[in-house]
């Protein structure tokens, strides 16, 4: 399903929020690619960093959000030095996006016709107004909305609805990697299946790459090919989701995965994981999990590990207890 | 449709409600226009000049009976015959100074409203670039200026002292009313002085109201989504961002009308401009009844027809509202 040429080769990204007495290093240098074809998850817990990632790598950043260093290579191009014609021509073509909130992520008082036409017309103005149209049409026949209901307004949409309209809207043009920031988190269980199973589906049919970012591992596991775990602007684990599921090595990537009950087999406490991350203007020294890591020893206090890779684990990792 | 209809059926109801009210509240008070004309002739009139002055103020016969000729009255809007001007009809006194005020507080409702919402605008497109940190603070001050204040000292400056523009009144005296640029432009010209001062006082409060409902929408996820799309700045500023930030401000709009009515009183007063503020302070001098009660009644009817209007240019805009 996916090759493994590189489509997005992430070097050492950092992002920075500006205070006006103090910064927070939001993302502190992280690497990753994003394998062309392949979906790559981004999991971790709310506040590390995982949907700051995704706006820096659409060049979304805005004040007080700055992207302080490193590298985001689209087939060798670096994306953060784009001039306004590249980037405009980077948005959406190559890149695209898909919200949380289907509620929010459509403008209520205009057509979603007109929310689907204007990104065709712009980037494509050659089609006219009828080609784009003729586009929406084939766009919402892949998302499985009759096409009739091209001209209604968002609100007069079920949320799930809404979300594969949304998804419409991002393929627009066909785009090699679509950006997911937890696509299903606020959809009942049932939709979100079907949302999942339908995303699936375009992928395999459309080949695109998808970053998809949620909390819930689970669905993370079975969606993605690799995933990465972020803690508190940092990447600790990077490995395939099977690796993840049987052989989590990082002892938070571990207590993650420990955060989600089983479906099936007897019911067992939930565990969860204690203490909080740390506040971005104030890490503790070391490994920024420490604290928190119930196998912390004496060296994880004192020096930050880096992300290594362990063939035998197939997996890339940031802990000592690795060594 | 029948949200309008509702609306509709609302505004009609709130206005027998008004003129009841306009009706009842004088005459809870003691005595009446027809009594104080009787007084003041110290019982030298006979029974039935006593009866005829009554009947012409409608005050003969059960308070019932009175209160049906009334809105029967309104309903024509025939409004009696003013004791100031006498005998020139209310109504028509009422219709000349409308005109005027329509002419004064339209031209400057409408300026203020386009430049206090295009400034709001730029001002939360580049928040806490220059534009907005000049403008933003400059215009808060203006807004609290009072009509008054502006008005005097505009025509202190230009009237009196630089004599740039008139002393008053609608246009040149001995021209007459017609439909060519001569008399439109003699008009503008006399409206300058007084448009202004109500303008300079009520633009930065659409500017405000603007900016921060559009500071508010520019963290939202269409938004977000809008530039991510690669969409033109112009059509994000304008189709996603202020498309959805206009609806409040209409509504603002219509609840200002009222407001604006009684601000032009004392601008009309200072201009010395023939609009329904400079008749009412008139009549209320002279306690002219009858137009009095049909300035306030005309009053209420505008705020009312704004408020219809508003709800209106809403349900246009907004598709939400268009169901039920």
């Amino acid at each position: 399903m996916s090759s493994d040429r590189a489509l997005i080769e992430v070097r050492n990204l950092t992002v920075d929020y500006v205070g006006d007495h103090s910064i927070a290093r939001a993302v502190n240098g992280i690497d990753f690619d994003i394998r062309e074809g392949e979906a790559f998850g981004l999991a971790g817990e709310s506040g590390c960093g995982k949907s700051t990632v995704a706006f820096a790598l659409a060049r979304l950043t805005r004040l007080p959000g700055l992207v302080s260093g490193g590298q985001v290579r689209l087939n060798g191009e670096d994306v953060l030095k784009f001039d306004k014609a590249r980037l405009k021509a980077y948005r959406w073509n190559e890149v695209s996006f898909v919200f949380q909130s289907a509620m929010n992520a459509l403008n209520p008082v205009i057509s979603v016709s007109e929310q689907i036409m204007d990104v065709i017309e712009t980037h494509e103005p050659e089609l006219g107004q009828e080609g784009a149209r003729a586009r929406a049409v084939e766009l919402f026949e892949l998302v499985g909305i009759p096409p009739k209901r091209l001209d209604d307004f968002p609100h007069q949409f079920s949320g799930g609805m809404r979300q594969r309209i949304c998804i419409a809207i991002a393929l627009a043009l066909k785009p090699k990697l679509i950006i997911m920031d937890e696509p299903t988190t606020a959809l009942d269980v049932v939709v979100q299946r079907d949302i999942i199973e339908q995303i699936v589906d375009l992928k395999k049919r459309l080949g695109f790459s998808v970053l998809f970012i949620t909390h819930d591992l689970g669905l993370m596991i079975e969606f993605c090919d690799r995933i990465g775990v972020m803690y508190s602007g940092e990447l600790v684990e990077v490995a395939p989701a099977e690796a993840i599921l049987t052989a989590p090595q990082h002892p938070y990537t571990r207590a993650l995965g420990n955060s989600f009950p089983p479906l099936t087999g007897p019911r067992v406490r939930m565990e969860g994981i204690a203490g909080t991350p740390p506040d971005l203007r104030a890490l503790p020294q070391g490994c920024r999990f420490a604290p928190r890591c119930p196998l912390a020893m004496d060296i994880c206090r004192v020096d930050a590990p880096e992300l290594r890779f362990y063939p035998e684990h197939r997996s890339q990792a940031a802990c000592h207890l690795l060594n | 449709m029948i949200y309008i209809l509702r609306r509709m059926a609302f505004y009609v109801a709130a206005f027998f409600v008004a003129v009841t009210l306009n009706f009842f509240i004088p005459r809870i008070m003691p005595g009446d226009p027809s009594a104080r004309i009787i007084a003041s002739f110290q019982g030298r009139l006979s029974d039935a000049q006593v009866e005829a002055i009554r009947a012409s103020y409608g005050t003969t016969g059960s308070l019932w009976e009175q209160y049906l000729g009334y809105v029967g009255q309104v309903l024509r809007m025939d409004f009696g015959i003013s004791t100031v001007q006498f005998p020139e009809p209310t109504s028509s006194l009422l219709f000349y100074g409308a005109t005027w005020t329509l002419v004064l507080v339209g031209i400057s409702i409408t300026l203020a409203f386009l430049i206090g919402t295009m400034m709001g605008i730029h001002a939360a497109w580049n928040r806490g670039g220059f534009f907005d940190s000049v403008f933003t603070p400059l215009n808060v001050m203006l807004n609290a200026f009072t009509p008054a204040v502006v008005a005097l000292l505009l025509f202190y400056a230009f009237s009196l002292q630089l004599q740039w523009f008139p002393l008053g009144r609608a246009h040149a005296m001995g021209l007459a009313p017609s439909f060519d640029l001569h008399f439109i432009g003699n008009v503008l010209y006399h409206a300058t002085l007084p448009v202004l001062s109500i303008l300079i006082v009520s633009f930065g409060g659409w500017h405000l109201g603007m900016r921060n409902v559009m500071i508010n929408l520019l963290n939202e996820d269409f938004v977000i989504l809008a530039r991510a799309k690669g969409l033109s700045d112009r059509r994000v500023r304008y189709r996603y961002v202020a498309r959805n930030a206009i609806m409040p401000q209409i509504t603002s709009l219509a609840l200002s009308v009222g407001f604006l009515l009684g601000g032009a009183l004392v601008t009309e007063q200072v201009f010395n401009y023939p609009g329904l503020g400079k008749f009412t302070v008139t009549a209320i001098e002279s306690r002219d009844y009858s137009f009095i009660q049909a300035q306030l009644l005309l009053l209420t009817m505008s705020v009312l027809v704004a408020n219809l209007l508003s709800d209106i240019a809403n349900v246009i805009l907004d598709p939400r509202l268009r169901k039920g």
